[in-house]
């Protein structure tokens, strides 16, 4: 069993308040740690955990700017036996131009794969749209929001993915297939800092990615950045605890929840 | 007049109200809705639509994707190219979209929430909801994109003349992806989409061992336990009690939100509650934009002097 | 040029064990939870590699190494353990996040780095960055007082005495990283060394010549972990004294309660600061000292260090805070004195029911100076 797993650094946005420069031209990421994914470490996760039960190899790929390389050997350390970066100015931002030059990597390099995995989204972005774009332009079978993989058969893989209101699809694809993997599927393991230093010295293969974007170019462009729309506001109620509580149990009594 | 080809965002023989904002951004775009249905009798209000095709596929055919490719196809090749290619952003939705568009290798945008008519950009939020793009596409051709629930259905319109009825027939399957079927969460003694009230705990609880002071705190104020996406994932609280994109949408007469910032996946499953009452200390979360009450203090605090004085009663 | 202790292979020692189970007998867990620290050096003997989840356990109080007459070191046995699950990756959850938490954010607490001085534009008085002073004398904030708005006080409370006194001392605003005092105690001790690497690349830049902590977990770490390029580095309380002692400072309103302190694990029975806590009290007018029948060496842990902060303790038993919060009240303390946010945090937690305060040293020289 053979897994490519496509990995995305990202800055960590969570807990900044982020700036937008100038009239809208950028968000000024410059001071912002960058990370893997969330959801390409559950991805990397699952797919370490596959080639552990069924035998194979892990391929890590990624997307961008030579600093990518801080996720392929965190990669490696965890599990994956090989990490490619597609050397690019920065991660491509047109989620169709991404896709493209990465399905003409695959097919250009020959690889031979038994399934693509991806996160369902990545924090930055969040087109979520990876993984079936490239599903559609390989032609493969394709299931997103996967929460748990059941059995790897002959051929085929069968799957859980997850809908609305806890329900969930269980789905049987032929294989080669590109699976797109959804947050909780499984619990990552810890890569410590010793484990990358490690896996620092496992050569990572480096891939101009000009060299798959003959003859096409992005296919959106962002005209302005800008702050989400300011909602008319909640009323505050007093900043003293004391306060504050009694008048909000003024408010569920008048709304008919508590006497 | 060119025409958005909207995929019916269907499941389990219901016809989803998020429809609605597809039929809103056609609306505002100025494009003619047609609608795309499997078999099966969907309670569509049909004067929505300039044409509904239904398809000759049961629901679980039409919504897989692989098959939701070769249903796009027949459609542009009897009818020509649509204006764009529509679809909500939902679970279906977010699976389809990306999936048709790259086999057409059409230009795609998720998640959209607004239009600007004066620059023809849509509006796309990005780290969640921090910050919004105007996103303009470029070339020749249609594009795909999802369109975020709630954010259009205020514009749909009925229309005036005759909805056009077709049926699409003699399309193939792609057996590469079957349905095997639906699998419920386990029984669970409590819906929380059935609650008046709901106190909903996130992120900001911390620990664990903060959960059983929620706990005490909702059965005094009669209220049901429920949670945001972090706190489930770590199993502080069953999968049946998320609120969110991934867990219940709720509407409950009052939902008291403690320690949520209200991120997008969130605030989806629950802004349709009567009253919001949010409680965190960050004056800028989030959940204060959809709040109709806001406490900014420790949602402990908060928390531990509710309790004294219900006990107090 | 590492000084003497930690790049030492302590695993070799545990062959010194005679099994007098001196350690066990210290140890603040051994009686409630399954960790038995003589077991886990008898396992080491053996060269047992199934590394047990019970080592999550210990809080790094450090009375087994204090207490042990052949000199084996076992709470250091114990994070050579740790070490082996960390880098086999099974580990909870909640320690895991601690630890990539300080990876990318330099703080356990995943709070953002750009916010770690945000404590200091908060207060009414200007704290300056070392980069504009001519003295060298850096401030270091422990990750837990910069961001937690509840410890916050506490770096602002001593830059105000700082200030007052006439000492000049600044901060390292965004470049200031977790000291990684607990992360080397949870076994990560690649990412120790990265943090150490940053702290003492930032010391040279600026040419930082004296190091005042504030926390004693800091203040162990950047003393005897750092190695010999660190410069030497004093806890705050001894600066406290010094400067009342002088005469620099002087208390002046009364503080009429009964205080009963607190020795921290870091500050005291490691570190051998027992008296500057002691007598920075005694100095204050109205004050009334008390001691707890664990006291100094023995100071009975708050189980907040060793990064027990991040494990998800998942059995039913009394915490030390709790017994230490009631002991306070038989003694009838008013106020359980202490020198670390770890302790503060932790007591605080149990005392806030029984109506105790509990009050950083700091936070109680501030409201009686003159």
């Amino acid at each position: 069993m053979n897994i490519l797993v496509f990995l995305k650094r990202v800055a960590s946005s969570q807990e900044e308040e982020l700036k937008i420069l100038g009239e809208g031209e950028a968000v000024d990421l410059s001071r912002l740690p960058f990370k893997l994914n969330d959801w390409d470490n559950y991805a990397l996760e699952e797919a370490i955990r596959a080639v552990e039960k069924e035998g194979g190899h892990v391929i890590a790929i990624s997307l961008g700017a030579k600093e990518s390389d801080d996720v392929l050997r965190r990669a490696i350390a965890m599990g994956a036996g090989e990490g490619i970066l597609i050397l690019g100015e920065e991660a491509l931002f047109d989620p169709r131009l991404r896709a493209i030059v990465a399905s003409r990597f695959i097919k250009k390099e020959g690889f031979n794969f038994d399934a693509i995995f991806t996160g369902v989204q990545a924090e930055d972005d969040q087109f979520g749209t990876f993984g079936g774009y490239l599903a559609g332009i390989l032609e493969l079978p394709y299931v997103s929001m996967v929460v748990a993989i059941e059995e790897w058969g002959k051929g085929y893989v069968l799957v859980r993915r997850e809908l609305e209101g806890g329900l969930m699809e269980k789905v049987k694809v032929s294989l080669p297939s590109v699976l797109s993997i959804q947050t909780g599927i499984n619990e990552p393991r810890y890569v410590s800092v010793m484990g990358i230093r490690r896996a620092s010295q496992i050569e990572r293969k480096i891939y101009e990615s000009s060299l798959y974007m003959e003859g096409v170019i992005s296919s959106i462009e962002v005209l302005k950045w800008s702050y989400p729309p300011k909602k008319e506001g909640a009323k505050i109620l007093p900043y003293d605890i004391d306060g504050a509580c009694r008048e909000l149990l003024q408010i569920l009594k008048e709304r008919g929840v508590c006497q | 007049m060119s025409y958005g080809l909207i995929m019916a965002d269907v499941r389990r023989g219901l016809f989803d109200e998020r429809n609605l904002d597809l039929v809103g951004f056609c609306n505002v775009l100025n494009i003619d809705p047609w609608l795309i249905l499997p078999k099966g009798a969907y309670n569509v209000r049909e004067a929505y639509f300039k044409r509904i095709i239904q398809v000759e596929m049961g629901e679980e055919e039409f919504i897989n994707p692989l098959n939701a490719v070769i249903t796009v196809k027949k459609v542009i090749e009897k009818f020509g190219d649509p204006f764009a290619l529509i679809f909500s952003a939902s679970s279906s939705g977010m699976e389809i979209a990306p999936y048709v568009a790259g086999y057409l290798k059409s230009p795609i945008i998720t998640d959209v929430s607004g239009y600007q008519k004066e620059s023809g950009t849509l509006l796309k939020s990005l780290y969640s909801d921090k910050v919004f793009a105007s996103l303009k596409i470029k070339g020749e051709g249609f594009f795909v994109i999802t369109v975020r629930s709630g954010s259009f259905r205020h514009e749909a319109r009925e229309i005036e003349e005759n909805t056009i009825y077709e049926k699409l027939e003699g399309l193939t399957r792609d057996e590469r992806r079957r349905f095997l079927g639906y699998i419920e969460e386990e029984k669970q003694e409590v819906d929380i989409t059935k609650a008046d009230f709901l106190l909903s705990i996130g992120r900001g609880v911390g620990t664990k061992d903060e959960i059983p002071l929620y706990e005490e705190l909702a059965s005094l104020l009669g209220a049901t336990i429920s949670g945001s996406r972090p706190v489930i994932d770590k199993k502080w609280l069953p999968k049946s009690r998320q609120v969110g994109t991934s867990g219940k949408t709720v509407k409950p007469k009052v939902y008291l939100a403690m320690g949520i910032s209200g991120a997008f996946q969130h605030v989806s499953g629950m802004k349709d509650s009567e009253c919001i009452i949010a409680v965190n200390k960050d004056p800028e979360a989030p959940i204060f934009q959809y709040a109709h009450y806001g406490i900014i203090a420790d949602m402990h605090k908060i928390r531990d002097r509710l309790i004294q004085i219900l006990r107090e009663k | 040029m590492m000084k003497k202790g930690i790049d030492e292979d302590w695993t070799k020692r545990v062959f010194a064990c005679i099994q007098c189970g001196k350690c066990t007998g210290s140890c603040p867990e051994s009686a409630k939870t399954p960790l038995n620290i003589r077991m886990v050096v008898r396992r080491k003997q053996f060269g047992s590699v199934s590394a047990s989840q019970h080592v999550w356990y210990c809080t790094s109080c450090g009375a087994c190494t204090i207490r042990c007459p052949r000199d084996v070191k076992p709470s250091e046995v114990l994070i050579h353990i740790r070490s082996d699950l960390v880098e086999s990756g099974r580990i909870s959850t909640s320690i895991q996040r601690a630890l990539e938490n300080s990876l990318i954010q330099k703080n356990p607490w995943g709070k953002a780095r750009s916010k770690r001085s945000e404590w200091a534009l908060k207060a009414d008085f200007q704290i300056k960055n070392i980069g504009d002073l001519r003295e060298k004398r850096l401030l270091f904030t422990c990750c837990v007082e910069a961001y937690d708005p509840r410890c916050n006080v506490i770096p602002r409370n001593v830059s105000k005495i700082l200030t007052y006194a006439g000492i000049e001392f600044g901060i390292l605003m965004e470049e200031e990283i977790c000291c990684g005092n607990e992360i080397r105690r949870l076994g990560e001790k690649g990412l120790f060394e990265e943090l150490r690497d940053e702290n003492i690349s930032n010391f040279k830049k600026y040419g930082i010549e004296e190091i005042i902590a504030l926390s004693p977990h800091c203040y162990n770490a950047i003393k005897n972990e750092y190695g010999e390029e660190a410069p030497g580095v004093v806890h705050y309380t001894e600066i406290l004294w010094r400067l009342l002692k002088e005469g620099i400072i002087r208390v002046g309103r009364e503080y009429k309660k009964k205080v009963v302190y607190h020795d921290p694990c870091f500050l005291g029975k490691q570190n051998g600061i027992f008296e500057e806590p002691r007598n920075i009290l005694m100095a204050i007018a109205g004050t009334e000292l008390l001691e707890f029948t664990r006291s100094r060496e023995n100071s009975l842990c708050c189980e907040g260090g060793g990064g027990r902060m991040f494990y998800d303790v998942d059995l039913e038993y009394e915490r030390n805070a709790k017994s230490r919060v009631s002991e306070a009240q038989e003694l009838g303390a008013e106020v359980i004195g202490v020198a670390c946010p770890f302790c503060l945090v932790t007591l605080e937690e149990e005392a806030k029911e029984k109506g105790i305060e509990v009050k950083d040293i700091s936070e109680i020289i501030t409201e009686v100076l003159l």
